[in-house]
């Protein structure tokens, strides 16, 4: 069986049958497993959340970062905090504030009285698992100190490039920039986001069981994330990203994904269009999604559904419909709506 | 003049302060102001009166313009009574010759209509200031009250208006009723026949009586201005004070003298606070632990070449701004240059050969509407340019901003590629698919779920799109609500998929089963 991207092209007919018996399918058959489970451990402490449970573990997979916007109180930390519980690796936490200078971020200097010299001291980005929260509650200047480790995945410090131990993920909440005291990100910054997550308000039924559960619980008025199961190390989360990428991908996926990222940059009623960046984030993704739904390649289906979460923050609205009230995503469903699917 | 002889005490004042105490002044001397009046205007008012009986405007009119001159008496007066010595009446009436002549053509002529009379005057008459001279110190004197002064003209001379016909207005009141309405009519009957003459000379008399009252008052209020300014200019009260304080000190001035003296004569010891002891700048630099010692010796970067860096990027801008500036200026102004005659005549000939082109243009009414319609031509095409130019946005929000757009059901010809029309499909899509499993498997398959979508078009009326991924036409087929079609629909798809994007074939047994679920499906329907 050779299922490697290159051999896309070759007529179907000389291609054979899969075998199940094939190692890299049990591989990935196991990859699939750790995922769902993943998730089914995560929706046990996020009640009510299970479509941005499903984009999150699809950036972990993809290797991308995250951002998750919500009005305060809908569980955005908690998730995160969660995802944290359930991976072995380093976890930690930077509380953004107006105040925050940027080497509170990436660290700094200590001049050192006795011999003379200047020691580094490493700032709270060298983990695994980063949580900025309330990222938009700084301004621009220290959101700016994380634009070369989200991309780079190093930190220069005093002129030296350190960088920082893989997997490398950038998990921010920010609150919508209508409320008080939020500053706006600035696009260099939002383009490093793989997915931008809108956290909506959950249904009765799903909100009903989980204020039984808060308050059943014995802190005051948060979940808790103590009874979840370490479930993966961060040799595994390298791991399942490297099968994801391994994923074979028809030219004519890509190809919707290309046009998809193309057509919101001459589509009317966009004022700015997604940069080649989406296009990646796009099929970042929906392999990441095929791995995580199961399936042995990636389907037109995985594209479109992660397609609103890549580009509602890479694209920037039409003045005139800003002032008629749509917002970005009733533009992009209407852009998914008339781009054609892959055609055969 | 001696100040301290003064009767009004000296200080500055403001103008309107200064006019007030005019009137006091005025008041204090009424009786001799308006009696040296009086004996001087009143005969002078007969005579006019005599000389130009049969013209009594006139008569008034001279006695008006020759103001000015009677007024330097009451000025003489209220000069000398100010420093203490008033004269007596007499004593007025002859100093009257020797204060008339003095710049008197001036006064009645260029001058007399001047608003600042009364300020003015003492300049004239009690400085004695004539020519260039007087006209430097009026302005200097002028820099503050002339205002006031104005102001004061002004006022006077509706006073004069007023007091005149409140006079006249007493007098009609006074007269009997019969006399009233026999004047009327035979003032009527006889208006020009100059038996009435007298009565014009009683209403100029009644002018000049209230002038007894008014003029003096008019005079004494410019002659305290003058003298406010003058206060405020020469700091007479500061003077005054001194003078004072001279009298006061004259006998211990002479102890205080010695004692200053006295006191001078002492050597000034050498206060704590002189001067601050002097510390060499090797004592600076000698000084192991100050701020100037040299530090950080074993560094690449010692403290001293730190220092040095630091004081020439000190010296550089942003901390020292050195900008040189140059500017444009305008050169020196050319004169306006008088308009010649050849330039007259040119612009009225060019006034004509505009009128002339005006007529042309009217033989050009054609013209003007060939243009009219090449312009309407022009907005019509550049509304269409507009409408061609923004179609792709009108289509995709034209139902946003109200164009009625009608919906048309018209079901896509093509799905992912594949021909969906009924009538491109063959009769028998199960056999036809049998029939290319061996040796184009990749066709048969994509015949099944051809076929099945051009029924789910055709059929079902489900309303796919061109946009719709495999996925959501089989969301769209569970809403139908078949279970069967849905079940076959789903294992159809699986297979499509996996050979379209996972590039496997479905094996030897499904093949066969998935021909047997169409004709299971659609094939009764189409023998029914």
């Amino acid at each position: 069986m050779s299922e490697t991207p290159e051999n896309d092209n070759l007529p179907v007919q000389e291609i054979p049958a899969a075998t199940p018996s094939n190692p890299q399918a049990q591989q990935r058959q196991r990859a699939s497993q750790l995922a769902q489970a993943l998730r089914a451990e995560l929706r046990k402490a996020v009640i009510g959340q299970s479509a941005v449970i499903d984009d999150v573990l699809t950036a972990l997979i993809a290797g991308g970062h995250v951002l998750v916007e919500g009005v305060p109180g809908l569980g955005k930390t908690l998730l995160v905090r969660a995802l944290a519980r359930c991976f072995g690796g380093e976890f930690a936490r930077i509380q953004f504030t107006p105040d925050l200078m940027p080497s509170d971020v990436t660290g700094h200097a200590v001049y050192d009285m006795q011999s003379e010299q200047f020691k580094l001291r490493k700032g709270p980005v060298f983990t695994n698992l980063l949580l900025a929260d309330e990222i938009n509650r700084a301004p621009a200047k220290t959101q700016a100190a994380l634009l070369e480790v989200m991309q780079e995945r190093q930190v220069t410090l005093e002129g030296r490039a350190l960088p920082v131990q893989l997997p490398f993920m950038v998990l921010a909440t920010m609150n919508p920039i209508e409320q008080e005291g939020t500053y706006p990100l600035p696009e260099a910054e939002l383009d490093r986001f793989m997915l931008k997550l809108r956290m909506d308000y959950p249904q009765q039924d799903e909100e009903l069981n989980m204020v039984r559960q808060v308050t059943r619980s014995a802190k005051a008025d948060m979940l808790e994330v103590s009874p979840l199961r370490t479930l993966l190390q961060a040799k595994d989360v390298l791991a399942l990203q490297k099968i994801a990428s391994d994923l074979p991908l028809d030219e004519q996926v890509l190809d919707y994904a290309v046009r998809l990222a193309r057509a919101t940059r001459s589509w009317p009623g966009l004022a700015m269009g997604a940069g080649p960046r989406a296009s990646i984030a796009l099929v970042r993704g929906a392999r990441a999604r095929a791995l995580l739904r199961g399936g042995d390649f990636v389907l037109p289906d995985d594209i479109k559904s992660c397609a609103l979460a890549v580009l509602r923050h890479r694209v920037r609205l039409a003045p005139e419909l800003d002032i008629e009230g749509l917002s970005v995503d009733q533009v992009l469903q209407q852009l998914l709506d008339q781009v054609p699917a892959p055609r055969l | 003049m001696r100040l301290t002889e003064a009767s009004v005490a000296i200080r500055p004042r403001s103008a309107w302060e200064a006019i007030d105490l005019g009137v006091l002044l005025a008041r204090r001397h009424a009786g001799l102001l308006m009696a040296s009046w009086a004996l001087v205007t009143l005969p002078l008012f007969a005579l006019l009166c005599a000389l130009l009986w049969q013209y009594p405007g006139w008569a008034i009119f001279v006695f008006w313009w020759l103001k000015p001159a009677y007024e330097r008496l009451p000025l003489y007066i209220l000069s000398q009574a100010l420093f203490g010595n008033t004269p007596s009446l007499k004593q007025a009436l002859r100093a009257l010759p020797k204060l008339l002549w003095p710049q008197l053509l001036a006064s009645l002529t260029w001058r007399r209509l001047s608003p600042t009379r009364s300020f003015d005057l003492p300049v004239l008459q009690l400085e004695g200031l004539a020519g260039q001279a007087r006209s430097q110190r009026l302005v200097v004197l002028g820099q503050r009250d002339s205002a006031a002064a104005t102001w004061l003209t002004l006022v006077g001379m509706h006073l004069e208006v007023a007091l005149w016909m409140g006079l006249v207005a007493l007098f009609y009141l006074m007269l009997p009723q019969q006399v009233e309405l026999d004047w009327t009519w035979e003032s009527l009957i006889a208006a020009s026949s100059g038996q009435w003459m007298w009565l014009e000379h009683l209403s100029n008399l009644l002018y000049v009586l209230l002038l007894i009252i008014w003029e003096p008052v008019y005079v004494a209020c410019g002659f305290t201005l003058y003298l406010n300014r003058r206060t405020a200019l020469e700091a007479w009260d500061i003077e005054l004070t001194f003078r004072r304080l001279r009298q006061r000190l004259t006998g211990s001035a002479y102890a205080l003298l010695l004692g200053c003296a006295v006191l001078l004569t002492q050597q000034p010891s050498n206060a704590w606070a002189d001067t601050p002891p002097i510390v060499s700048e090797e004592a600076k630099q000698a000084d192991p632990q100050g701020p100037d010692a040299p530090r950080l010796l074993q560094q690449p970067l010692t403290s001293q070449a730190a220092r040095a860096s630091i004081e020439a990027l000190l010296d550089e801008p942003p901390f020292q701004h050195r900008e040189t500036v140059t500017r444009w200026r305008l050169g020196e102004e050319k004169p306006a240059e008088e308009p010649k005659p050849e330039d007259v005549e040119a612009f009225l000939d060019m006034l004509k050969n505009l009128l002339k082109l005006g007529e042309w243009w009217k033989s050009l009414d054609v013209v003007a509407q060939v243009f009219e319609v090449l312009l309407w031509a022009a907005l019509a095409a550049l509304l269409v340019f507009v409408l061609w130019r923004y179609r792709e946005w009108l289509q995709a929000f034209g139902d946003r901003i109200g164009l009625p757009t009608r919906r048309r059901q018209v079901a896509p010809q093509q799905l992912f590629g594949l021909e969906l029309a009924p009538e491109t499909l063959p009769d028998d899509v199960a056999s036809e698919a049998e029939r290319l499993w061996a040796d184009q498997p990749r066709a048969a398959l994509g015949l099944l779920y051809r076929a099945l979508l051009s029924r789910l078009l055709h059929e079902h009326r489900l309303p796919l799109k061109q946009s719709h991924t495999e996925g959501e036409v089989l969301h769209l087929v569970a809403g139908l609500g078949q279970e069967n079609l849905e079940d076959y629909s789903r294992q159809l798809t699986l297979h499509w998929q996996a050979l379209a994007y996972g590039h496997r074939l479905p094996a030897e047994s499904q093949r066969q089963g998935l021909c047997q679920g169409w004709r299971s499906l659609f094939g009764q329907e189409r023998a029914a």
